[in-house]
């Protein structure tokens, strides 16, 4: 299993103005990175990971899959009119087989809520961030081999006469059903700042 | 003349303070009770469900829970979370007793609550909002001093409710309801002395003593 990370999850920063009046810069910096490493980690036997400068021709594996951020998203209280922090994720995740062919895409949103009370806006909007990507973490670990069917290709390359299947798969490589695991901790969110 | 209307007013303010009117009620399914070791974790419910309770009153409930007389052992609930793992995420925690059966079906999680000694579930729903407020007041200041008049007051009303659950039997004992209206007044002759009714912390208050008779005074464990 090979997990290729993208430049932007090294270093991800995030800057919006809000209704013209707040510029909010929002850096989770290394910590999409940590997130699915340490989540692949979990769900798969034997992971490789490769940077965005790495030749993926160069490794062997079953399947590669290259998460990336289709979207990043917030609401701060000004905005709702309500004491709530709320960040929206969506990651992409590409799924290729040993081969290089595309397999399947999944999509998935994420959502974090923070109240801003006993916090400072940077501190309650940085709880939403972590909130959203543990929500990621969450959907990933349950519903990954049902979305994208990745555990056939453990059986080898997609045969490309056939078009991609949304279907669950029957072979697994991914774990069954995951047990409870007291190893999730996100780190490497640098800084909210307004 | 002055340095004795502030004390008066400070004195009234320390020593007086709006009006709290509060009904707690009780509704038991099945009988409880903790033996030594066993412990409790307070959560809010899932803001995927709508819920808007406040951090910081889920804090107060726990806190209360903690001290006091007949304090029960608290495991907080961030921990109950990570070790949880993702069953327990606002997603995927268990809405309804029909789901907390299948959550204790999965994998690893009778066995990791079992090593925290998780016996109970306190989910709190509910919040405090201001539902009403009049009056007017001013304040004025000019180089021979300055001064407020007038005459404030608001509503605030707490409502929560809190459902327990018995792991050990994956099955709902029972709701303790807490219903907290306080009305607060900001009089102001010159100085301003505020009569605040602290409705939320009652609710606390109120709430956490209830849920400790509630689950030690049980019928029986």
């Amino acid at each position: 299993m090979a997990l290729r990370l993208p430049v932007e999850f090294q270093d991800f920063v995030h800057e919006e103005n809000v209704l013209g009046r707040e510029s909010w810069t929002i850096n989770l910096g290394s910590s999409n990175a940590k997130l699915f490493t340490q989540l692949f980690g979990y769900m798969f036997d034997n992971v490789i990971v490769l940077g965005p400068d790495d030749d993926a021709l160069d490794y062997t594996f079953d399947a590669l899959v290259e998460p990336k951020i289709e979207g990043f998203e917030f609401s701060v209280p000004n905005q709702s009119k309500t004491d709530a922090f709320v960040v929206w994720i969506r990651y992409r995740m590409q799924v290729f087989d040993s081969v290089g062919t595309s397999a399947s895409t999944w999509t998935v949103s994420a959502y974090g809520k923070s109240q801003a009370e006993g916090l400072s806006g940077e501190k309650a909007l940085q709880r939403a961030a972590v909130l959203a990507m543990r929500d990621a973490a969450a959907l990933i670990l349950l519903q990954m081999d049902k979305a994208t069917n990745i555990g056939v290709l453990a059986d080898g390359p997609i045969d490309t006469g056939k078009p991609d299947s949304g279907e669950a798969s029957d072979g697994k490589s991914v774990n069954d059903e995951p047990t409870v695991f007291d190893i999730f901790t996100i780190g490497g969110i640098d800084e909210v700042t307004n | 003349m002055k340095l004795r209307i502030s004390c008066i007013a400070v004195i009234v303010a320390i020593t007086t303070s709006g009006c709290v009117t509060a009904t707690i009620e009780n509704a038991r399914v099945e009988a409880t009770g903790l033996l030594e070791g066993e412990a409790v974790v307070v959560m809010a419910k899932s803001y995927h469900q709508g819920n808007e309770t406040e951090a910081d009153y889920i804090q107060c409930v726990e806190t209360a829970l903690g001290y006091g007389a007949n304090a029960l052992n608290i495991v907080p609930a961030q921990q109950f979370i990570d070790k949880l793992f993702p069953w327990f995420e606002p997603r995927t925690a268990p809405g309804n007793t029909k789901g907390l059966i299948q959550f204790m079906e999965k994998l690893g999680v009778s066995k990791a609550i079992e090593l925290m000694g998780v016996r109970y579930i306190i989910w709190i729903d509910g919040d405090t909002e201001r539902v009403t407020q009049g009056g007017s007041l001013s304040c004025a200041a000019g180089p021979g001093g300055g001064g407020c008049f007038g005459f404030a007051w608001w509503q605030d009303d707490a409502d929560y409710e809190a459902s327990i659950w018995d792991l050990d039997k994956s099955e709902s004992v029972g709701t303790v309801t807490a219903d907290y209206s306080g009305t607060s007044f900001l009089p102001a002759l010159v100085i301003p002395i505020p009569l605040i009714a602290r409705t939320q912390a009652r609710a606390c208050g109120g709430l956490a003593k209830q849920l400790k008779t509630f689950i030690i005074g049980g019928e029986q464990v």
